[in-house]
């Protein structure tokens, strides 16, 4: 079966495993990650036809036609695959940045998600569209911070 | 199809000698023309390998140099590359560290690569066990030294290819430019150009004085958060290598039970099943699959059968962990004579089990070369790679030359510390002749793991006719911390009667003029061992719990309770206050509040480290809501604010959690607390903003990885009662 991830058509093989394996095993996008396996933290989020979505809960099968993107996805990049310019959310989390990282996925997509339908959130809004993830360094603060940062960036942009 | 961005081996850029030089600098020969190596040994308290080594022998120990503890520079034509020894989890250090070499190199922090040192690059164990918020404390007057030195050098040879005398010429931003010229050349250079061997410098290189810095002490941007964002880091359960397959292994239904027999049953023909890994005398039973799932499923499908082990629930353990007797560690004054007068007040306090819960869950990759002298490369998420490469080699042959490359860490908080799958992976890996990556699901994670140990404190006090504390009698025990993951003997271990890791956080930090402390440890039939800040944060929560108890009863603001029992305890006593003052000023802490809110404030002394914490509660709709809370940190020299102000929210949050959320429940011997709904962490919707101030200042930094997560239960617990509400003296805070 094909998949569309981050704009290009992949074949994949397990198409009756979670999408989270087949991306992180199948395609080596591991910019997706695993956390608990059961829908809750948040790691795995991918954005599946513009929504935030956590890729345990689908199998590969049941994404079909829809397109996915991944944290690998949102940066602008040129021909030969370098990276030209970060998505302004990727930009504001380089610049107000987490700790460990491992939940990134979920809070720059869930964020990117947002922006898209909300350019101009405040901060209770923010709060509610990232309250679903959870970040178990604590960055909570920090992440409201980057997401009205990004909110700042991709005005300007 | 897999991917294959973990590069198999990086090329040796090892050294063939190394040449102690004057002033502890090692000079190597760098296996790569044009480059040179600068390495500086870390202070023996930092260097030890092993934390309970480190533990038995701080201060008598030799002062021989640790013959493997570096950190070491790179140069060559690309530019310049820090190997640290001490491990990045998500602490920024490798950035703090980068801004410390950048000040005495004189370039830009960015101008530097700092790369995780590994046992492929340079020494047989090149990397530290990092613990105990000693990171940058442990690095920085080293990284300082060995970067000056390497400046002179650089300037010595730059002075000979420009034909000027070396103080002719000022540096800066990665160049060199001579006195009154527009003469410019930069370092990358003067190393492509150099032949022959270095020139030393002739004396102490100077290091720049503090009023010059332009890096240290300003917030620098993550070296490693580009990648991160851009999904291309390298975690552990990423790493991956060109035909590898995915392991899993049977796992004990109960604390210590033994695996007696394992059989394959029908897991070979399942789908994807390469191979079926059975060694019950090394009580392993373990699978190979094409994917992770079906890995996963044919391990559940192994036919094994497992001892006994423990049927012990929660309240057993918490039981057995009880104050009574112990080992006394503290008698000043006459306690009885204290305790015989005055105001009494008495109080027990517990803490439960908690997990780390560390987002990432274990895993290794292992590519074991074929034969019994394999050499065996491994990829790991570890705070400790020392014992992956000692547990490796006991598991598959001591003679075997192991690698260990250190991963980014997904978080860890002590847990990647004492445990990691490398041992399952080299097993499986070795058996199939194909690279073996082990990772665990998130139920298995927070099953197998080892535990905060809970605690319980017994306190006793008295209040005199002045309103002052006459003395304070503390009996605690708590499970083990780090004789859980040291290899000390028990019949040592029961002689010393305390854990060390428990010590921390135990000792009341006001003036007394009586005080007994009796500690027990004890062993529990689960594993515990080091969580976040060890003892900080449970043994913080009774103390300062029971102090605020006293100010009741004396009928004094706890603040200014605490400032008044703080006059004659010295620069530490001076230190507490000031944080205390600080936060208690960001909070308003003299402002009254509406019915049913209400501010609490606690303080703690950790790895050199002060902190004071203030929260704010509101309990209306019978409900605890934490509103906000102000924190002071002194924590010595700030290297990156914003690093630092990080860990210090980080820190908070997860003194929050344990505060408001976390506890690990046991059952017929086994964890039921096994995924984020039975184990809740907190989330951003009960997070409340968290203001960091930074006093101090000073000469050195201290620690930063733990100390504020130490005050932060107890200060919620003083604003509930402070709000109106109940004392509570358990954790984790229920109404």
């Amino acid at each position: 079966m094909r998949l569309l991830i981050n704009g290009r058509h992949h074949d994949v093989e397990h198409g009756d495993e979670p999408l989270l394996w087949v991306l992180r095993d199948e395609l080596g996008l591991t910019g997706t990650r695993y956390g608990c396996g059961v829908g809750i933290c948040g790691c795995c989020t991918v954005l599946l036809a513009g929504r935030p979505t956590r890729s345990c809960q689908i199998t590969a099968a049941e994404v079909g036609e829809r397109s996915v993107v991944t944290l690998e996805g949102l940066a602008e990049r040129g021909p030969d695959g370098q990276v030209v310019a970060l998505h302004p959310v990727q930009q504001a989390f380089v610049e107000t940045p987490l700790q460990c990282g491992w939940c990134l996925p979920g809070h720059v997509l869930t964020a990117v998600a947002l922006l898209a339908r909300d350019p101009d959130p405040d901060e209770a809004t923010i709060a509610e569209a990232a309250s679903p993830n959870l970040c178990r360094c604590g960055g909570y603060n920090t992440i409201k911070a980057a997401v009205a940062r990004a909110a700042e960036l991709a005005r300007e942009a | 199809m897999t991917g294959d961005d973990t590069a198999p081996s990086e090329p040796d850029v090892r050294p063939r000698r190394w040449r102690v030089a004057r002033r502890r600098l090692l000079i190597g020969a760098g296996a790569t023309v044009g480059s040179l190596l600068v390495g500086v040994p870390i202070a023996l308290e930092y260097g030890r390998p092993s934390l309970a080594r480190w533990m038995l022998e701080r201060g008598t120990g030799p002062a021989e140099v640790p013959e493997s503890s570096l950190v070491w520079f790179e140069l060559t034509g690309d530019g310049i590359t820090v190997h640290v020894p001490k491990i990045e989890m998500g602490q920024g250090i490798h950035t703090a560290l980068a801004q410390v070499a950048a000040e005495e190199l004189r370039v830009r922090p960015e101008q530097l690569a700092v790369v995780q040192a590994d046992t492929a690059r340079g020494f047989p164990a090149a990397t530290l066990f990092t613990f105990g918020s000693t990171s940058v404390a442990s690095l920085y007057t080293p990284i300082r030294e060995a970067a000056a030195a390497v400046r002179e050098m650089l300037a010595i040879e730059a002075a000979r290819q420009l034909n000027v005398e070396p103080p002719e010429l000022t540096a800066a931003e990665g160049a060199f430019q001579v006195a009154g010229t527009d003469r410019v050349l930069a370092y990358v250079d003067v190393i492509a150009a150099h032949q022959g061997p270095w020139q030393e410098p002739g004396e102490r290189p100077a290091l720049r004085p503090a009023g010059e810095f332009t890096s240290i002490g300003r917030s620098a941007p993550r070296v490693d958060f580009r990648a991160k964002v851009l999904g291309e880091a390298t975690y552990g359960y990423d790493a991956r290598l060109p035909g590898m397959g995915y392991g899993a292994f049977a796992v004990p239904p109960r604390f210590g039970a033994r695996l007696e027999s394992a059989e394959p049953g029908d897991v070979a023909g399942m789908p994807g099943v390469l191979q079926v890994v059975i060694d019950v005398e090394a009580g392993f039973a373990g699978v190979v699959a094409d994917t992770r799932t079906r890995a996963w499923a044919a391990a559940r499908a192994l036919r094994t059968t497992w001892s006994e082990g423990t049927r012990v629930d929660t309240g057993a353990l918490e039981q057995q962990v009880t104050a009574g007797d112990g080992v006394v560690l503290r008698r000043d004054g006459s306690i009885r004579d204290a305790l015989s007068r005055g105001r009494i007040v008495q109080a027990e306090y517990r803490t439960p089990m908690a997990a780390h819960a560390h987002l990432e869950p274990l895993a290794a990759l292992a590519a074991v070369e074929p034969g019994p002298d394999g050499t065996i490369e491994l990829w790991v998420p570890t705070q400790s790679p020392e014992s992956v490469l000692e547990d490796v080699r006991a598991a598959l042959g001591e003679e075997r030359e192991v690698v260990v490359h250190v991963t980014q860490l997904g978080g860890s908080f002590g847990r990647k510390g004492g445990q990691h799958l490398a041992v399952e992976a080299a097993r499986l890996s070795a058996a199939t002749g194909r690279p073996v990556h082990v990772g665990w699901t998130r139920d298995t994670d927070l099953r197998q793991a080892f535990y905060r140990p809970p605690t319980h404190t017994k306190m006793r006090g008295s209040v005199g006719p002045d309103g002052m504390i006459r003395g304070v009698e503390q009996v605690s025990a708590a499970g083990d911390i780090i004789w859980a993951v040291a290899g000390l003997p028990e019949p040592v271990r029961s002689l010393i009667g305390f854990d060390p890791g428990g010590l921390l956080g135990l000792f009341l930090p006001y003036d007394l003029p009586a005080y007994r402390l009796v500690n027990r440890r004890e062993q529990l039939p689960v594993p515990t061992g080091p969580w976040r800040g060890l003892g900080l944060m449970p043994n913080t929560f009774a103390l300062e719990s029971f102090f605020d108890e006293l100010a009741e009863a004396a009928g004094t603001d706890p603040l200014t309770y605490r400032l008044a029992h703080l006059r004659e305890s010295g620069e530490q006593g001076e230190r507490l206050r000031t944080v205390l003052r600080t936060a208690a000023q960001m909070a308003g802490w003299h402002e009254s509040l509406p019915a049913g809110r209400g501010r609490g404030i606690a303080c703690s002394g950790d790895a050199r480290t002060v902190v004071a914490v203030v929260a704010e509660v509101d309990l209306s709709g019978g409900r605890l809501r934490v509103t906000g809370v102000d924190v002071a940190v002194d924590c010595g020299l700030v290297v990156n604010p914003a690093g630092a102000k990080l860990q210090a929210q980080g820190s908070v949050v997860m003194g929050l959690s344990s505060a408001l959320r976390e506890e690990l429940r046991i059952q017929d011997g086994q964890v039921v607390s096994d995924n984020f709904d039975s184990y809740p962490i907190l989330a951003m919707a009960d997070t409340p903003p968290v203001r960091v101030t930074f006093v101090g200042g000073g000469e050195v930094p201290y620690g930063m990885g733990e100390p504020v997560v130490g005050p932060v239960p107890a200060a919620v617990a003083n604003a509930v009662r402070a709000a109106g509400g109940p004392r509570l003296r358990s954790l984790p805070l229920r109404l």
